[in-house]
C-alpha cells in the first residue's frame, strides 16, 4: 500500500510540475521569439515562475520517498 | 542580459552566506545532526538552484538563436530532492530527516525573498 501511495504522489507531483513548466517555457520562448531584446527581463520572470512551481512538486517527492523509506 | 546575471550572482552570495552559517551551526552548536541534516539539504538545494539557473540561460540563447534544447531539467531536480532523502534515511544516525527538508527548501526561499526586495529592479 505504501508503494502505491508513493508512486501517486511521484506521479501526481511530477504531472503537475510538467504542465506548470509547460506553461511557463511556452509563453517565455513566445515572448523572446516576438522581442529578443527582453530576454533578460523574461528569463528572470520564467526563473521565479519555474522556482514557484517546482517548490510543491519536490515537497510531494519528498514525501513519498518518506513513505517508501519507513 | 544584465538583469538575469545580476539576480544570478546576488541569488549564489545569500546561498554562500547560508551555508556558511549551517557549517558553523555544526561546527559550534551542540545539535550536529540538524545542522547535519540542514547542510545536505542546502548543498543539494544549491545543485538545484545553480542547474535551474543554467538550464533557463541555456532556453534563453537557443530561443534568441533559433536552437531547441532538449529540457529544463525538472526531473534532474526531483530527483536530487529524493537523493537527498535517500541519503538521510539510509545515515539516520547522522541526519534529521525534518531538517534535510527544511534544507532542500533553502534556494527557493532565497529565491523569494530576493525577488520580494529587489522587485522594482527585475
Amino acid at each position: 500500500m505504501g508503494l502505491l501511495a508513493a508512486a501517486i504522489a511521484v506521479g501526481l507531483a511530477a504531472l503537475g510540475a510538467g504542465i506548470g513548466n509547460g506553461l511557463i517555457v511556452s509563453r517565455t520562448v513566445e515572448g523572446i521569439a516576438r522581442q529578443p531584446e527582453l530576454r533578460s527581463a523574461l528569463q528572470t520572470t520564467m526563473f521565479i515562475g519555474v522556482a514557484l512551481v517546482e517548490a510543491v512538486p519536490i515537497i510531494g517527492v519528498v514525501i513519498a520517498f518518506i513513505v517508501l523509506g519507513q | 542580459m544584465e538583469v538575469y546575471q545580476h539576480v544570478i550572482a546576488r541569488q549564489r552570495k545569500w546561498m554562500f552566506y547560508l551555508l556558511a552559517l549551517l557549517v558553523l551551526g555544526w561546527a559550534v552548536t551542540p545539535w550536529q545532526p540538524i545542522f547535519l541534516g540542514l547542510l545536505l539539504g542546502s548543498i543539494l538545494s544549491f545543485y538545484n538552484l545553480w542547474l535551474m539557473q543554467r538550464k533557463i540561460r541555456k532556453l534563453g540563447e537557443a530561443t534568441a538563436e533559433n536552437r531547441s534544447v532538449r529540457g529544463i531539467g525538472t526531473f534532474t531536480r526531483l530527483a536530487s530532492g529524493a537523493l537527498a532523502v535517500v541519503i538521510a534515511l539510509q545515515y539516520e544516525e547522522y541526519f534529521h530527516l525534518i531538517s534535510v527538508v527544511l534544507g532542500l527548501m533553502t534556494a527557493y526561499i532565497v529565491i523569494f525573498i530576493d525577488y520580494l526586495f529587489n522587485k522594482s529592479r527585475v
